[in-house]
């Protein structure tokens, strides 16, 4: 936690812009992701049992909706989040947002573990483009330790 | 500085814009354009309704699937109310598929087309395919559900000596697996898939909209 309000209160330095464009491409993968889900649960259309499996039996399970709010929107704002912030970053060297975004992998992750147990040991049931987020929810996680990590041997 | 700033994120935004708009366009295009016909109507399928109807809808369905069981009704009911000029067909598609974890997807759905089948060898085939439907989430978790169809079967006054032995007769699995083959083979993917005239259409959320696309599919595809 000490680490984390540190790691707040400086400025980010050096990132690699390729580094950058990594967590563009992957949040964009998520975005396009999540944005679907969001779009199938809002168009109102009964999912049919597909021959692939999994995707109705999660997706109409109580677990999709958390307060009355699919987590599929959530995931899409998350995704957007991080977006906004690499673009903020490439675009003007804006580190401000890039850094909340960074920070937000940790709850993208998290969230993305709840979520891929909720499959395995309580539905039973696969859906691709679930697991398929919390994969790229996993690599930005990943990649934005990385980064803090680097950050930080450059500060000792 | 500040026009380079309004290209960027202008770009930025319109880029996201015709992403969503995409896959919103992508996900409304009409299902099944790669789907082939379903085979000819033969002895061996459930037909209800006359022969020469100008509308035939032939439906693969699985009876362990919640939107197979939300869609029933519409077709029950269209049938109900146009009998005379609708000729219905249903056709075994369960997904019985093994998944990941080693378990089935629908554990109950060839036991309950099973169920079916020994009803129709007494002749109640669609009033068993209502009761399994709308008894659907009763035994859809069960680790074996033949007792709950046995009573379905006593319920519509069948025998149930012939009925059990119909239900265990290996012969119809061999029937309801070679409709589901079918169907696999013409690129079925999803139940319930409806063919009105031999096109497959959408699966509509309202019975409004059900009637509607049928009777304007099968105008527009004349038997």
């Amino acid at each position: 936690m000490k680490n984390l309000k540190h790691l707040l209160s400086q400025p980010l330095q050096q990132i690699h812009s390729s580094a950058i464009v990594f967590i563009l491409i992957i949040a964009l993968i998520g975005f396009i992701d999540a944005s679907y889900l969001t779009i199938e649960h809002y168009r109102g259309v009964i999912p049919p049992c597909s021959i692939t499996a999994g995707c109705e039996d999660v997706l109409t399970s109580g677990y999709s909706i958390i307060l009355g709010i699919p987590v599929s929107i959530v995931g899409s704002l998350f995704y957007l989040f991080i977006l906004i912030g690499a673009f903020a970053y490439l675009e003007s060297k804006n580190t401000l947002i890039l850094k909340w975004a960074l920070v937000s992998t940790i709850l993208g992750f998290l969230f993305s573990l709840w979520f891929t147990f909720i499959q395995v040991f309580i539905l039973h049931s696969y859906c691709i483009y679930c697991l398929g987020s919390a994969f790229s929810s996993t690599i930005l996680f990943v990649t934005a330790m990385h980064i803090f990590s680097r950050y930080q041997e450059q500060n000792i | 500085m500040n026009t380079r700033r309004f290209i960027f994120w202008g770009g930025f935004i319109i880029i996201l814009g015709l992403i969503i708009w995409g896959l919103i366009v992508a996900m409304n295009k009409p299902t099944g354009a790669d789907v082939g016909a379903p085979a000819p109507i033969t002895v061996t399928d459930h037909v209800q309704g006359p022969v020469d109807a100008p509308i035939t809808i032939i439906e693969y369905s699985d009876f362990q699937c919640p939107a197979c069981a939300y869609f029933q009704p519409f077709v029950t009911r269209f049938w109900n109310e146009a009998s005379t000029s609708v000729r219905i067909v249903y056709r075994h598609f369960p997904l019985d598929n093994l998944l990941p974890d080693g378990s089935v997807q629908h554990p109950n759905a060839v036991p309950a087309a099973m169920a079916s089948e020994a009803a129709a060898k007494q002749g109640k085939f669609w009033e068993m395919v209502d009761m399994l439907f709308e008894g659907q989430s009763d035994w859809e978790s069960l680790p074996n559900a033949s007792s709950t169809f046995l009573a379905y079967a006593t319920e519509l006054g069948l025998d149930p000596v012939k009925f059990t032995a119909d239900f265990e007769d290996k012969t119809n699995e061999d029937l309801i697996q070679s409709q589901k083959n079918e169907g696999i083979r013409i690129g079925i993917s999803y139940t319930p898939t409806f063919f009105v005239n031999g096109k497959i259409i959408n699966n509509p959320q309202t019975y409004e909209e059900f009637k509607t696309l049928v009777e304007s599919t099968a105008s527009a595809n004349p038997l």
